[in-house]
């Protein structure tokens, strides 16, 4: 319809200035060396040969594996939850997922400080252990409200119907119930994988100062260092491994299709 | 799934346990008490930190959500490739990790000389918000007939009518959703509110993050205000109509689920006429003086702050920073201050890239005041540019029940001595971990030579080996005031406040020598009002002044009279607040050159991920 | 029919084009007051874009629209005196029965009582009485139709325009829709444009039918011009089944095909010419073989209820006939028909 076209207007103009400008920013500090002025811009690529040093593939590695594992526990904890909550009584479930809610509307860092106070006396603290823990803690819901979402989306007949069809309840599951809550649970790996690859409060508070992630680094470059240039190199290299692994979850999805 | 509640819930349970704590510890209760929350009343800076959220994730919310849907509407309408292409860039901020949006606005607010503040963040958080809205309310926007828009202005109603009578009623529940998921992402932000912000304006997240100086159990009693109003919020709209369903009920009263929604809706205009007059408030007042301050977090009692307001008839903006290199990070990024206090090597480098404007000391009455052994040092001779703020040195501070006196001896190698295996806090800092392992090798501090350091590196990561040290930060001083660990590498000053909490703590400077460091006050070139940022700089070395900042921070003041008063009296036999003048190996910090920061930063980045 | 009238609306060379297809090639239409007009077509003939240019939700790219003699092609849907009944209807979920047929009464602020008084009229129009609170979603599809209906009818519009309103029915409801729609627009005595690709939905119900393909309009005729007198091959095809066979006419009276003359009422062509036959399958009759000229053997029948549809095999071609009598297969048989029943038409290109 001609007459509401328009109304999109404003949000071109506004995601061109407020998105896409400052990735084009961060590429072009990427791409040069000349500190924080603009005036004598040199073009170089030394930002992203720095990436060859073992040191920095180091930070991603673990970054990664960080992620994955992170990603796994909390796919298994929170489809297992997403699954009792979508079984009781509709009224249940929305207070359930209120209550799983809930936790997200206080502060990050007040809740790792409060992990920091239990782990601190059992002697955890500083661990791959207390990170993961905090990091799970705090992603879990990201993960659990989407899964439920599918899940509760789903048309129950199904299920029946594949009993009729003479599956037993555990292939059920596998085929039918898991199979589709596939968009959900790829909607929460996504979501806590971007989330647990970028933090660096969680690391910085749970695992010390020693504990170098991703996201640390950056904000090391940024804040402490202060080589912006390099730092948006990272910047960029994070984004795009986010992207191509989040295309690569589609395209399994539509391949799974 | 009780046990996955129970993991959600036992830090939210914490938190609340400890805001009626009655001591600061946030490790060890030690008595029920209601002094936090009385704190909190009283604490101008928190609260004010909650109307940020507030407002900011208010008006955020209603902006994006206006926003994100009518650009969903209109998205449905498009051809496909804008369609296409405006989905796409809409993913690039929820797909792309906080750090980066938060540079890329950063880098962006920089550059258009955008003052960073207030305005700034609620842009910010617009910026993020409204994705999440469009991809809530879009699907919904999709699912509606085509023809439903045709339909009502088939029958008479303009374009605007049949978005608001026909179609938004229609997506309603993608709206909720997304509204509840803007306010959500605002509300809890961190990072790109800690990137984007500016001149003193700070959300919760950003109070919480600065205040990991000394933990400060406030914020616990706010969580927990928090934490409780919600529950009353959600029991109001979830639980109250249902008891309203019940038979019982409904004889007694008739319409309480309307009258939930009026007191709902009431409350929502009052939060945003709220947030309005903050965002007013913000961008009213400058017909006053002021001064803008930017200083160490926890480094200061606050209540100078007013009584230099009152005394002065200005207006101070205060805003604090978490180490000297963001300091000198926001400042690059064209953030404008009066006053900044950095440390010693700082002064040197601000001063050499021509940001400081010098110090006119006929305008301090009290110039006379401070301990002529800590002026006049390499770092600025004559105090061209800074007056001493606070100063001190570097040491070990060591648990006395634990530490044998005699391992002592050893000076900076005991932080390599295997029996303290997992029993030691490095602090978190390139500089002063390089100046642990200089010194125990004998070397300068500001050495040059990339050999020495490469030495130092070889010393810090055999050292990480033998005894596998802990990096903190700031945190060290709770911990240590809680005796987790047996030695930590402390400023004295912070050793001094340790000591008083705890007393089997002791604090020693190692005879090989360590670095001596003073925090002075400067004055930039940014400075227009000079008058009242030398009357700031003679406020603050006034005697009692000075007694009130240096008795709350725990640092040895440059005032001398204080500083021999405070000595023999708060910090008597105090060994860390009167840090040695004499050891020839003592060093302060001096500019380093850029290639050779650089050079000892990636070492020490090798030594942390080793 | 009425040519001497004023039209109420004119279509004059109407041309629309939508991602570089064009749809609409030169549509010029003139529709009268209290006419049922009926545009009639297969899928993407343009008769549904047509419908919604006069209702105001498409632009023409070219071409004058007028109404009542003014143009109203640049007036939004909002600001023309017509409405519409959608093809799913298009109710608003959100709003009960009473809210959705007083929502244009509503827009224009009109009185409580009169739209109270306004919807109880219209519920009754169309059968639906007592059905006020009702949530529209959970009336059956009969039901959200007659709520389209009077939904529209409520704001009084010149016009009704109805987008294959009955499509989503089944058969039986249809046939009752039908006898429904063209009672309450004798009723309310509007003009309908009614617009559907179901010919018999067409002849049954439309005074007037536009039967368009391919972006240009075929023919417009009453219901019986256009089943007896198609203009073309097309049309001949697409309303009723029908044999056509391509042939001469000798001269005027006189037309050639199958190797035989046969006498005709058609005149006008030029002798000699190329023309296409259409002969109505229930025109043709079946005889003994030496009785007829054509002379062929049933290759099949086919119980239809009240007809048997019978192909019978000729030297050139297999004739469609409906006949009440049986006809064995295999039988020889001849086939037969009067001048009258020839339908001589233009060769199309």
């Amino acid at each position: 319809m001609k007459y509401f076209k328009n109304l999109v207007k404003p949000y071109v103009v506004w995601s061109f200035v407020i998105i896409l400008v400052p990735i084009f920013m961060i590429f072009l500090y990427s791409i040069t060396n000349s500190g924080n002025s603009l005036i004598n811009i040199q073009f170089t690529l030394d930002n992203f040969a720095k990436f060859a040093d073992p040191l920095y593939v180091g930070v991603f590695v673990k970054s990664l594996e960080l992620g994955v594992i992170t990603v796994g526990v909390c796919l298994v904890l929170g489809y297992v939850m997403a699954y009792l909550i979508s079984k009781c009584k509709e009224r249940t479930q929305g207070f359930l997922i209120l209550l799983v809610t809930i936790p997200m509307w206080i502060n990050m860092i007040i809740r790792i400080y409060a992990w920091k106070s239990i782990f601190e006396p059992l002697g955890l603290m500083y661990t791959d252990f207390a990170v993961m823990v905090g990091q799970i803690c705090e992603f879990l819901p990201f993960m659990i409200i989407p899964i439920h979402t599918s899940l509760s989306k789903m048309d129950k007949s199904l299920v029946e119907a594949s009993y009729d069809l003479g599956a037993n309840p555990v292939q059920t599951f596998f085929k039918i119930t898991f199979k589709l809550s596939i968009p959900g649970v790829l909607n929460g790996i996504i979501m806590v994988f971007l989330l647990s690859i970028s933090t660096f409060m969680i690391p910085r508070i749970l695992g010390g100062g020693d504990y170098m992630l991703v996201g640390n680094l950056i904000e090391n470059q940024f804040i402490s260092v202060g080589d912006w240039n390099f730092g948006s190199a990272v910047s960029l290299v994070l984004a795009v491994i986010m992207l191509f692994s989040i295309r690569w979850m589609k395209k399994i999805d539509k391949a799974d299709n | 799934m009780v046990l996955c509640f129970a993991f959600f819930y036992v830090p939210i349970i914490i938190t609340m346990i400890f805001s009626f704590n009655s001591s600061k510890s946030f490790a060890n209760f030690t008595g029920f008490s209601l002094r936090w929350y009385e704190s909190l009343i009283n604490d101008s800076e928190i609260l004010s930190a909650v109307g940020v959220s507030v407002s900011v994730a208010v008006i955020a919310t209603v902006v994006s959500t206006i926003l994100g849907t009518i650009t969903a509407i209109g998205l449905s309408k498009s051809r496909k490739i804008l369609k296409e292409w405006v989905l796409n860039i809409n993913n690039i901020p929820i797909m792309s990790p906080d750090i980066v949006t938060a540079i890329g606005l950063m880098i962006l607010f920089t550059s258009v000389k955008l003052e960073k503040g207030y305005f700034t963040m609620l842009l910010a958080h617009i910026c993020f918000c409204t994705p999440y809205v469009i991809t809530s309310v879009y699907p919904k926007v999709r699912s509606v007939d085509v023809n439903i828009a045709n339909a009502a202005m088939d029958l008479g109603a303009t374009p605007f009518q049949a978005l608001t009578k026909v179609i938004v009623p229609m997506i309603k529940p993608g709206i909720y959703a997304g509204m509840l998921l803007a306010f959500t992402m605002s509300i809890d932000d961190f990072v790109i509110s800690y990137f984007v912000s500016g001149n003193g304006v700070e959300n919760i997240s950003m109070i919480v993050y600065n205040a990991t100086k000394r933990i400060n159990p406030t914020i616990n009693a706010l969580s927990t205000v928090v934490i409780m109003t919600i529950f009353v919020v959600v029991f109001a709209v979830k639980i109250a109509p249902v008891i309203a369903k019940q038979q019982w009920f409904r004889r007694l009263s008739v319409k309480i689920p309307l009258a939930v929604k009026r007191v709902f809706l009431f409350a929502s205009c009052a939060a945003v006429v709220f947030s309005l007059i903050q965002f007013g408030g913000i961008y009213r007042g400058g017909t006053t003086k002021t001064l803008k301050v930017y200083n160490a977090g926890e480094y200061i009692d606050e209540s100078l702050l007013e009584l230099f307001e009152e005394q002065f008839d200005c207006k101070v903006i205060y805003e604090t920073f978490d180490s000297n290199e963001s300091m000198y990070t926001k400042v690059m990024s064209g953030e404008k201050y009066d006053i900044i206090i950095p440390s010693d090597y700082m002064i040197e480098r601000l001063a050499k890239e021509d940001f400081l404007q010098p110090v006119d000391k006929s305008l301090l009455d009290n110039f006379d005041n401070v301990i002529p052994a800590i002026l006049n040092q390499p770092f600025d001779p004559e105090n061209q540019y800074s007056i001493p703020y606070f100063w001190g040195n570097v040491g070990i501070l060591y648990d006395s029940t634990v530490v044998r006196e005699s391992d002592l001896e050893a000076g900076w190698e005991i932080l390599r001595n295997p029996d303290y295996k997992d029993n030691i806090y490095m602090y978190d800092s390139e500089r002063d971990s390089f100046m642990i392992a200089l010194k125990a090798l004998g070397y300068s501090l500001n050495t040059t030579d990339k050999s020495e350091l490469d030495r130092a590196y070889e010393w810090l990561s055999e050292q990480k080996r033998l005894v596998n040290p802990v990096y903190v930060g700031d945190d060290v001083i709770d911990n240590m005031v809680s005796g987790y660990k047996a030695m930590a590498v402390v400023y004295s000053g912070d050793a001094a406040y340790i000591m008083s909490e705890n007393e089997n703590m002791r604090f020693y400077a190692p005879e090989c020598g360590t670095n001596l460091w003073i925090d002075g006050m400067v004055i930039t070139k940014d400075c227009k009002n000079t008058a009242l940022a030398h009357d700031w700089i003679d406020f603050m070395l006034e005697d009692e002044n000075a007694a009130v900042n240096t008795e709350m921070v725990g640092y040895s003041s440059p005032v001398e009279a204080v500083y021999t008063e405070i000595s023999q009296t708060v910090y008597e036999g105090n060994e860390a607040y009167v840090p040695r003048q004499d050891n020839p190996k003592d060093e302060y910090f001096r500019y380093q050159d850029p290639e050779i920061k650089k050079y000892s930063a990636e070492l020490w980045t090798k030594v942390k991920t080793q | 029919m009425n040519t001497s009238m004023k039209p109420l609306i004119e279509l004059k060379n109407i041309t629309k084009t939508f991602d570089d297809q064009q749809i609409l090639k030169g549509v010029s239409l003139n529709i009268y007051e209290k006419e049922f007009l009926t545009l009639l077509g297969p899928s993407g003939c343009g008769k549904t874009t047509t419908l919604r240019i006069i209702a105001g939700f498409d632009e023409a790219d070219d071409g004058d629209l007028l109404f009542d003699g003014i143009e109203i092609s640049k007036l939004p849907p909002y600001k023309r005196e017509v409405n519409t009944v959608f093809q799913k209807y298009a109710l608003f979920p959100h709003l009960n029965v009473f809210d959705n047929i007083a929502f244009g009464l509503n827009i224009k602020k009109t009185e409580k009582s009169v739209v109270q008084q306004e919807v109880e009229k219209m519920l009754r129009l169309v059968g639906l009485s007592g059905f006020e609170n009702r949530d529209v979603t959970s009336l059956s599809g009969g039901q959200q139709q007659r709520v389209a209906i009077a939904r529209a009818l409520i704001n009084k519009p010149k016009v009704l325009l109805l987008d294959e309103p009955l499509g989503a029915l089944d058969a039986k409801l249809r046939k009752e829709m039908q006898f429904e729609l063209k009672k309450i627009q004798q009723e309310v005595g509007i003009t309908f444009i009614y617009v559907t690709h179901d010919q018999e939905e067409a002849l049954s119900m439309s005074d007037t039918v536009v039967v368009m393909n391919d972006g240009y309009i075929q023919q417009i005729g009453s219901p019986t011009d256009v089943y007896n007198e198609p203009e073309n091959r097309f049309v001949a095809q697409f309303i009723g089944e029908s044999n056509i066979i391509e042939g001469k006419m000798i001269r005027d009276c006189l037309v050639f095909f199958d190797d035989f003359e046969f006498e005709c009422v058609d005149k006008g062509f030029k002798d000699n010419e190329e023309i296409d036959v259409v002969l109505r399958p229930e025109d043709i009759d079946i005889v003994e073989p030496q009785c007829a000229k054509l002379q062929g053997v049933v290759s099949s029948i086919v119980f239809k209820g009240v007809h048997y549809e019978i192909l019978v095999e000729t030297k050139y071609r297999n004739y469609l006939i409906h006949t009440t009598d049986y006809h064995e297969v295999g039988r020889a048989v001849g086939l037969t028909f009067g001048p009258e029943d020839i339908h001589v038409m233009w060769k199309s290109f």
